[in-house]
């Protein structure tokens, strides 16, 4: 009992902290998002409107439209990361000259501010200074212009999170790769397993928490990705990378559309937690049930 | 003897002038007294004028009065949020918020702002002696309020305009070119049709002579703001659409069906023309902001622009930022028939007076020494030397100034111009909606840009967006 009691008392802190930097914010959202706001119309007080917001986000052709856009980003993104994350980790779990080095400039990119990511990536891809228009126009004969082409400006958007965010797949993978226990590879090999099988019917299986894991952390932060898709494209051209947090964005700041601003928040909150439940019950839930 | 009279008058003069300098010194220094230890916060756009406040002007101040003054530079998008946040929610961190010309009435409507003719005549002391209200050009009118009191103290005053390379323009080779391909004299343009010609012109040149030269600059990036303002603040206004095409006098129509013109004849053959020319501009153009159209400009990539003038000091003058230092002329921008006699009448006006001001928050925790900060910020001391950094004027007598009127040479008559036919400009219209209906109209405008809709209907689509919006606002009956 006095230990339940410490218990508590060591973990208040932290839950005081959590209810009123998380829980307090978001019951204001609920809480705005039922009402009319917009602090420079006629009436700039806030009216309760009932759930006129959330039927308006359902007819929103600009709202869907970027929920399509941002299911494409976050699918694309996610994957490519996993892929060349796992791909890294085993690199970095063999010997090499440099690997020290290499392994340190692989992880810059993770303390970066998303803000200066995408000023990074504006300058890269600018046709008349950027680097990468120029290599691309030299070598293949191929004008890129994110300003222009949505297809390349979609890629880009891609292309720079995958840039940004692989090394927290890679350390987290290289974390679960070293924890294996080397039994069952050993037993693999003598019973004559080639590297193909072992990696589906031992790696795989044994990092899979670990995979989960960042494909969580990856798919809510790639739901949210704002500042550097802000930065680089502005949502554009035209909507063609105005993912769900820059739609966000532009209704809540400029447009100081609050109260409906709010509502698309809540929503995309419930897309997000939907689309984690969708996940965890269709990977780990199956796996959970076999073993009971 | 008559050297020893030159001599002795010298001296006075310097007596007099030192005594003049020491005595405003004590004013700034027993003003402040009550407010030692005191730390202003301002927040600001990341502009020349605002860099010279934060570098200059805020340790000059602190040297003074031992107020010390903290200018945050951000981007423009934040520099807004930051503040309206602010003030919105009442928190007080900032002292000294930018208030962009066009943003004042939306300030001015949710009471943001402090009188600061009334703070000064209710607190005599604070009144510097260098500074007077009479010292601002006109541009100040824009911050006052009903009863004519200032709400923002003016910091940075510019036109938008048409810049041209001058070492091109008479390069008796390129004259030639251009007289047989046209039939008429290189020369800056007057008509939109003119202006056409020399991008067309200059952009065939820059392929045939395989230089990184194109006909024109264009501020048309596919999704940021920056391109909505060059077509409705400088390109419709040269075709005759006034106010965004907005009537505020008629309901807030946009429609012409409404009585609005923002889908007029004069609007569509505006974009079209806006479109052909974003189309022989820079391959960069679609990613241009403001500042990236200026910087366009200065790598001598294009021969004639719509460049805001905060800009075109460095253009001109500063060679380690600009190739075409010596080589910039400046004209009043292409118009359409009749615009000119409506900007001479006060109907119209042919492009973009902008600028901005500090106000001082209600919100603020230190508004009497903000208010003297502000105060050394407009006295006409300081002014030229801040004209040269950052090419604006707000005070009348900056113009006289020898170190500004050098530069004016330099700029082929930019203040000139700016003092005599400023009047002609005109700064955004006084519409306390300004950035709500800018981006509830803005994806659609993007559209038009990537030519996922033609702009006849983009532009009718827009107009409706705006009525629309301007209902759901409760302006709109």
């Amino acid at each position: 009992m006095q230990s339940k009691t410490l218990g508590w008392l060591l973990l208040a802190p932290t839950l005081i902290i959590l209810f009123f930097f998380g829980v307090v914010p978001f019951l204001y959202v609920l809480w705005v998002s039922f009402h009319q706001w917009n602090p420079f119309a006629a009436d700039p007080g806030m009216s309760f409107n009932w759930a006129t917001n959330y039927r308006q986000v359902v007819f929103d052709a600009q709202f869907m439209a970027s929920l399509g856009v941002t299911a494409a980003f976050v699918f694309f993104a996610v994957v490519s990361e996993l892929i060349v994350g796992y791909l890294l980790a085993q690199a970095f779990m063999k010997d090499f000259p440099g690997k020290a080095i290499f392994r340190t400039i692989h992880t810059l990119p993770l303390i970066m501010a998303p803000i200066i990511v995408g000023s990074i990536w504006k300058l890269m891809t600018t046709p008349s200074i950027g680097i990468i228009p120029h290599l691309l126009h030299n070598w293949f004969g191929y004008d890129l212009n994110i300003g222009q082409s949505a297809a390349a400006a979609f890629i880009v958007t891609i292309i720079m999170d995958v840039w940004h965010w692989t090394p927290l797949v890679t350390l987290t993978l290289i974390a679960a790769l070293v924890s294996l226990p080397p039994d069952p590879f050993e037993q693999a090999q003598i019973d004559g397993a080639n590297k193909r099988q072992i990696f589906w019917h031992i790696t795989l299986p044994m990092i899979r928490p670990a995979i989960l894991a960042t494909v969580f952390i990856r798919l809510m932060d790639a739901l949210r990705t704002v500042d550097e898709v802000l930065m680089l494209t502005g949502g554009g051209p035209g909507s063609a990378t105005r993912y769900v947090g820059v739609h966000i964005y532009k209704e809540v700041f400029p447009r100081t559309n609050y109260g409906y601003g709010s509502a698309i928040s809540v929503i995309v909150l419930y897309l997000t937690i939907v689309a984690c439940w969708l996940l965890y019950v269709s990977l780990i839930a199956p796996r959970t049930s076999k073993k009971g | 003897m008559k050297i020893a009279n030159k001599l002795g008058a010298s001296v006075l003069a310097l007596i007099v002038a030192t005594g003049g300098a020491f005595a405003d010194d004590a004013f700034w220094a027993e003003a402040a007294k009550p407010y030692q230890g005191v730390v202003l916060h301002g927040v600001t756009e990341s502009t020349p004028p605002s860099n010279y406040v934060k570098d200059v002007l805020a340790p000059e101040f602190e040297a003074k009065t031992g107020i010390k003054v903290e200018i945050e530079t951000t981007s423009w998008d934040q520099m807004y949020d930051k503040a309206i946040k602010d003030m919105e929610a009442g928190t007080g961190i900032y002292d000294m918020v930018y208030i962009e010309q066009d943003i004042i009435y939306a300030y001015l409507s949710r009471d943001f702002l402090v009188d600061t003719t009334q703070l000064l005549k209710d607190h005599p002391e604070l009144k510097a002696p260098t500074y007077d209200e009479a010292n601002f050009t006109t541009f100040a009118n824009y911050f006052k309020g009903d009863k004519g009191d200032l709400f923002g103290i003016p910091m940075e005053a510019f036109i938008k305009v048409y810049l041209y390379r001058t070492d091109l323009f008479n390069d008796p080779e390129v004259q030639a070119a251009f007289k047989e391909k046209t039939g008429k004299d290189l020369k800056p343009a007057t008509t939109h049709e003119e202006y056409t010609e020399i991008a067309d012109f200059f952009t065939q040149w820059g392929k045939d002579h395989d230089e990184q030269l194109w006909g024109t600059t264009a501020q048309a990036h596919t999704g940021h703001p920056a391109s909505w303002y060059e077509f409705f603040e400088s390109v419709a206004p040269t075709y005759g659409v006034y106010s965004w095409g907005i009537d505020a006098g008629n309901n807030y129509a946009a429609s012409v069906a409404n009585g609005g013109t923002m889908n007029s004849d004069e609007a569509k053959a505006a974009m079209k023309w806006w479109l052909h020319l974003r189309d022989v501009a820079p391959p960069e153009s679609n990613q241009s902001t403001w500042t990236e159209v200026a910087t366009t400009f200065a790598a001598g990539r294009a021969a004639q622009g719509l460049v805001y003038g905060e800009n075109a000091a460095w253009v001109a003058s500063d060679e380690t930022k600009s190739r075409v230092v010596g080589n910039v002329g400046v004209a009043l921008p292409p118009l359409s028939d009749g615009v000119l006699a409506d900007a001479e009448s006060g109907k119209g006006y042919i492009g973009y007076y902008d600028g901005g001001a500090f106000g001082l928050p209600v919100t603020s925790k230190n508004k009497e020494a903000s208010m003297l900060f502000l105060e050394y910020i407009a006295q006409n001391e300081v002014q030229p030397d801040w004209a040269v950094a950052g090419s604006r004027i707000t005070n009348t007598a900056t113009y006289d100034d020898p170190k500004v009127q050098d530069l004016d040479k330099k700029l082929n008559g930019y203040f000139t111009m700016l003092k005599d036919q400023g009047r002609l400009f005109a700064g955004a219209p006084a519409y306390p909606f300004h950035a709500q209906v800018r981006e509830a109209t803005a994806p659609i405008f993007y559209q038009i840009l990537t030519g996922a809709i033609d702009p006849d209907t983009g532009l009718d689509q827009m107009a409706a967006k705006a009525e629309e919006e301007l209902t759901a606002l409760g302006y709109r009956k």
